[in-house]
């Protein structure tokens, strides 16, 4: 039911509210069930979840931020209470909330809700239009929880209500929009750590250089495969398969010259002098863990063999 | 990036502008406004329309030398050619001497001083300090940092040129010399990786090897000590029996 959206406006999502909602979730589904104790299901960590025989259930809130003429920025998410019984949001708690933050933060409206699950359903229909008093044109932030390796982007998805004539009769009906990802500072930061997470036990000294070579790879990786893209294109554009377009080739050639990225005598002496320093310690370090052991040895030797010559000359062997 | 984008729209009006010229008199003074704009460097889409190609055959064959000395030469070109090309505009020469910073950024990372004087014709440091900043710095076509100790130009990035026909079969070299270079970084990275896992493997195994060891000759000392412990009652025969079982 979801094409794509014709309305203009252009949505810049926090990564603040993406987290709210994620978290929302998984505190929700661990309170269900805290026997199974499922991991961290938020969208950064890819790793593995424990397969949960309860049907996840959706959770329900509402997204705050600013509008200012075509933009639409999402700066901030909080929860809601849903009533299956009604099939609706709790009203007099929304307001309340809309209230508190009001007063917190004078410029943010309430600009939509959000839900988990994989894709918009007929019955949200329902809550989008008992929304649609507060705000003429609210949005819908979908997060998906079904955590999928193999795909690439936020399973993250907004919709927009339209007006569409379907079977003669003129509907509200969900349509996709495309969102941007917006930063503050502090924001940066923290998914910056969130991204950066080492094992909780501190690990051996291989997880960890395992952990930081990893980053590393990939980050090579993915400059790797836009290289390729790049290449592939100047190969198309040298045999005339695709038009020449100079502009771009003046790009890429700027690009190229910035290669090798540093080059200067003092580069490498620098660089060498810290290899060398680092070796130095770790040298260093080896030798005084073996020394160490020496010492233990020593000690367990002389304790072991040496004390009753000490004792007044009675020897059991000799 | 951004110097693409403004040039973009200047580089439309242009070519608007050469097309709509019908003769030769309008179209080089079509190119002579595009070669003293301050801010287009690139000349190769005026360079590739047909009018202008077309100048080749007829008497204004110097104004498309000089278009293609602005899209591909360097400011010693025109001195050694100054006879066959028309006059410079003094907006013409500060621009020539622009494309030719871009040039000499093109081969080398650090450019001399001395270099660039005498590349740009210029006899003191400072006034070809004042050049760099102001001309090329501020124009954003080159960044990088001066260092006046050295006496020399650290190029970090400079705007691209446009294209000669055959530094397209460069490029496209340079890029592939990348991607096999990042690909063998990437293998040798998976190898390290490898390696720590194995040797820390090999470590826990070490590791509990020798407990276990430790934990036998406890177990084994212990035993032989119960057994020999029922006969001797004093401390000294204790000692003494379990130095036998030491050695």
């Amino acid at each position: 039911m979801a094409s794509s959206s014709s309305s203009g406006l252009t949505f810049k999502l926090h990564p603040l509210v993406i987290v709210n909602i994620s978290d929302h979730y998984t505190r929700v589904k661990s309170q269900m069930n805290p026997s199974h104790a499922p991991h961290n299901n938020t969208v950064n960590n890819g790793g593995d979840s424990v397969v949960s025989s309860l049907p996840s259930s959706r959770v329900y809130g509402c997204v705050i931020g600013v509008q200012k003429g075509r933009t639409v920025e999402i700066f901030n998410s909080f929860e809601l209470l849903y009533d299956p019984s009604t099939n609706s949001l709790d009203r007099p708690f929304l307001e309340k909330k809309q209230e508190l933050y009001k007063k917190v933060f004078p410029h943010f409206y309430i600009l939509g809700w959000y839900s988990t699950g994989s894709d918009a359903e007929e019955a949200d229909m329902h809550i989008h239009k008992a929304l649609m008093d507060i705000n003429e044109s609210p949005v819908y932030v979908l997060l998906n929880p079904a955590i999928n390796h193999s795909q690439k982007d936020l399973p993250v998805s907004i919709f927009e209500s339209e007006l569409h004539v379907i079977d003669g009769i003129p509907q509200l009906i969900f349509v996709h929009s495309s969102y941007t990802i917006e930063t503050v500072e502090a924001e940066r930061i923290s998914v910056d750590h969130v991204a950066h997470l080492k094992p909780s036990d501190g690990g051996s000294a291989a997880t960890q250089l395992a952990a930081n070579l990893t980053g590393i790879h990939s980050a090579i990786k993915m400059l790797h495969s836009r290289i390729k893209v790049l290449h592939h294109y100047l190969l198309a554009m040298e045999k005339e398969e695709v038009p020449r377009e100079n502009s771009l080739l003046r790009q890429v050639s700027s690009l190229l010259r910035r290669l090798p990225a540093i080059e200067s005598g003092k580069f490498q002496d620098d660089f060498l002098m810290e290899y060398n320093d680092t070796l130095l310690i770790s040298y260093l370090a080896m030798l005084t863990n073996c020394s160490s052991a020496m010492n233990d040895l020593v000690d367990k030797f002389s304790t072991a063999y040496d004390r009753h010559t000490r004792r007044g000359g009675r020897t059991a062997f000799m | 990036m951004d110097i693409e984008q403004r040039q973009s729209e200047l580089i439309d009006h242009f070519v608007k502008q050469a097309t709509a010229a019908s003769n030769a008199p309008a179209l080089t003074s079509v190119i002579v406004d595009a070669t003293s704009h301050p801010l287009l460097f690139a000349f190769s889409e005026i360079l590739d329309l047909p009018n202008v190609v077309q100048l080749e055959a007829t008497d204004s064959k110097v104004y498309l030398d000089m278009l293609r000395l602005f899209a591909h030469g360097i400011w010693s070109d025109y001195k050694s050619n100054a006879e066959r090309l028309p006059q410079l505009v003094p907006d013409q020469i500060l621009k020539l001497k622009q494309l030719t910073v871009l040039t000499l950024a093109e081969t080398h990372k650090v450019l001399p001083y001395d270099q660039l004087m005498q590349e740009l014709d210029v006899t003191n440091v400072r006034e070809l300090e004042d050049f760099l900043i102001n001309e090329c710095m501020y124009a954003g076509i080159v960044r990088g940092k001066l260092d006046q100790l050295r006496r020399c130009l650290e190029v970090q990035f400079a705007a691209g040129r446009d294209l000669r026909p055959g530094q397209l079969g460069n490029m496209i070299q340079t890029l592939s010399n990348w991607l096999s270079t990042s690909e063998n970084m990437l293998v040798s990275i998976q190898d390290k990786i490898k390696w720590a896992d194995s040797m820390s493997e090999v470590d826990k195994k070490h590791r509990k090897d020798v407990e276990e060891k430790v934990d036998e000759v406890k177990k084994s000392l212990f035993k032989k000590l119960h057994t020999v412990s029922r006969a001797t009652s004093t401390s000294e025969g204790m000692r003494r029996s379990a130095l036998n079982l030491v050695e």
